[in-house]
């Protein structure tokens, strides 16, 4: 397995002192994901999802229980993983410093190893689909759908064993939707990585997700492979979010 | 929240925040032009005391008959030397500490804030005096009072900036690809909050000018023979009846100062921040 949660829990507190109240973003959560796997998590807003990659990324330390990358838990110093692990995450125009050239953002995860980029960033955005001179341009010269692209050409930069795809695609049109997604197919088909992908959207994550967790109130309900779960949902919040599609 | 759609803003500033960029490039070049002594000699006498503008001293002669064009010219260059000294003293303090504070926060957040709202709650005048008591007198006294009242405001709107980009989802994909602090404050943090930083800076500006002002004024800051435009009025200040000329030049200048100053200081914020944030004054 790259990734395994066992039992997770993480609580904020939140209000002013003396009205503290304790919020489990996520409850008992365990899940795994294995080498070149793509698991679909789904859930309302505010079921934890978020919280979920954060801690599968180690960015957020669990209240309690156990979260082991490749096998071994998150090392002290995150540089020890740089590389190794990725993230597009939700808002387009948010998913790259408009400060910098797009060859810059998507050269960083290589400069951060210490590795010269060179042909890597050309390559790299010629695998999403965009021209390498892009390389050239701004953010804000660039439509969703392509800082997106943009944003995974980033991601695979660095040829890592797991990405998470955290509302990815959700603030696009849906038909740059689909061509994002059948993107992803590709390129999980020539890279092998594995994949968190996340969404509120079951039709997307029908699309790219081998395995199905259904998050709601910070509690994993259901997780099932993708074909059983489309076809016969077994827990009756799944049901009620596939009736709703 | 869905702003795809970016608010539309120009490149260019509008036709007043030019004129504030003219005015204060003007005084700029009055101050330079001192240097050479372009209006003529400062310290020389050239006429009568006490006299109204005329020909060979078009704004009066003061109580030692010296010309006040040459000592206004003069107290413009100092003024404005000592505030941007100040006020780059300023942005490089309040970047670091702000930024810090912004992204880290924590407690290392909690202690820059602290000592920020309590040189918050100082009035600016009782600061600067402080200062002086402190330090003396002088040049240094007046730097140092404008660093001390523009810090707070500066660092405070620099770590709401900080933390605003922080949130933004390159800096976690940064921080997820392994960037280390330096690298996310310096490449990500930074060049995103450089627009607040250039937008305060400018009211920064003005705030010092009226700072040099007040405490030269009271005799605390630049201390004569050198002029500034406090020194200028606070001299001036002993022949207001007689003399009000004086008075008058330095003080329509300080005013020129300032509100240029702010006028430009809005442009820019109109161009790099599009929200709105408030000014010093
Ligand atoms: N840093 C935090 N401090 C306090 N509460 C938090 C924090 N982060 C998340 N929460 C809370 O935890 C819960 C789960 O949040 P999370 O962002 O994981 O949801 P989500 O499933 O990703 O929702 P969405 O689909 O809207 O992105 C929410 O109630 C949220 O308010
Ligand atoms: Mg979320």
């Amino acid at each position: 397995m790259i990734l395994d949660l066992t039992d997770v829990t993480v609580s904020f507190t939140t209000g002013p002192p003396l009205r503290r109240t304790r919020l489990d973003a996520m409850r008992g959560v365990s899940l795994s994901v294995a080498e070149g796997e793509t698991l679909g998590l789904v859930g309302e807003s505010g079921s934890g999802k978020t919280t979920t990659s954060r801690v599968a990324l180690g960015l957020q330390r669990p209240t309690s229980g156990t979260v082991r990358f490749d096998g071994r838990p998150f090392p002290r110093r995150r540089k020890d993983l740089a590389g190794r692990m990725q993230a597009v995450l939700q808002h387009p125009h948010w998913s790259l410093n408009p400060r910098m050239r797009i060859g810059q953002s998507v050269g960083e995860p290589l400069a951060v190893l210490g590795k010269a980029a060179g042909e890597l960033v050309p390559e790299a955005l010629e695998q999403v689909g965009l021209e390498a001179g892009f390389a050239g341009r701004y953010p804000h010269e660039l439509s969703g759908g392509q800082r997106q692209r943009v944003s995974i050409a980033r991601a695979l930069i660095t040829r890592p064993s797991f990405i998470v795809f955290d509302e990815a695609v959700s603030a696009l049109d849906v038909s740059v939707q689909v061509q994002i997604l059948n993107l992803l197919k590709d390129l999980q088909a020539e890279y092998g990585f594995a994949a968190l992908f996340i969404s509120h959207d079951l039709g997307a994550v029908r699309y790219v997700a081998d395995r199905i967790a259904v998050m709601r109130g910070g509690e994993v309900v259901e997780t099932a492979d993708a074909a059983t779960f489309y076809s016969a949902p077994e827990h009756p919040y799944s049901r009620q979010l596939l009736e709703s599609l | 929240m869905n702003r795809t759609a970016r608010v539309k803003r120009s490149r260019r500033l509008d036709p007043l925040s030019l004129a504030g960029l003219g005015c204060l490039l003007l005084l700029v070049l009055v101050a330079l032009g001192s240097l050479v002594h372009a209006g003529g000699d400062p310290d020389a006498i050239v006429g009568p005391r006490l006299r109204p503008p005329g020909p060979g001293w078009w704004l009066g002669t003061d109580n030692l008959g010296r010309s006040m064009l040459p000592r206004v010219m003069e107290g413009v260059g100092t003024t404005l030397l000592l505030s941007s000294a100040a006020v780059l003293v300023t942005a490089a303090l309040s970047a670091g500490f702000g930024i810090l504070a912004g992204y880290r926060g924590g407690y290392l957040n909690e202690l820059i804030m602290r000592v920020v709202e309590l040189l918050y709650s100082f009035p600016a005048i009782v600061l600067a005096i402080l200062v002086a008591a402190v330090a003396g007198p002088g040049q240094l006294a007046a730097v140092a009072s404008i660093v001390l009242v523009t810090i707070p405001l500066m660092t405070r709107l620099v770590r709401a900036a900080a933390v605003a980009v922080a949130e933004r989802d390159y800096v976690t994909a940064a921080a997820i690809s392994g960037a280390g602090l330096p690298r996310i404050l310096g490449r990500h943090v930074l060049p995103n909050v450089a627009g607040t930083i250039a937008v305060q800076g400018t009211y920064a500006l003005s705030v010092g000018i009226s700072v040099e002002g007040g405490l030269s004024f009271l005799g605390f800051g630049v201390q004569p023979p050198q002029a500034s435009l406090g020194v200028l009025i606070r001299q001036g200040g002993t022949y207001m009846m007689a003399a009000p000329w004086l008075i008058i030049g330095p003080g329509v200048v300080l005013v020129l100062a300032i509100l240029s100053i702010n006028v430009l200081g809005d442009g820019l914020r109109d161009r790099f921040e599009p929200r709105e944030t408030r000014s010093l004054i």
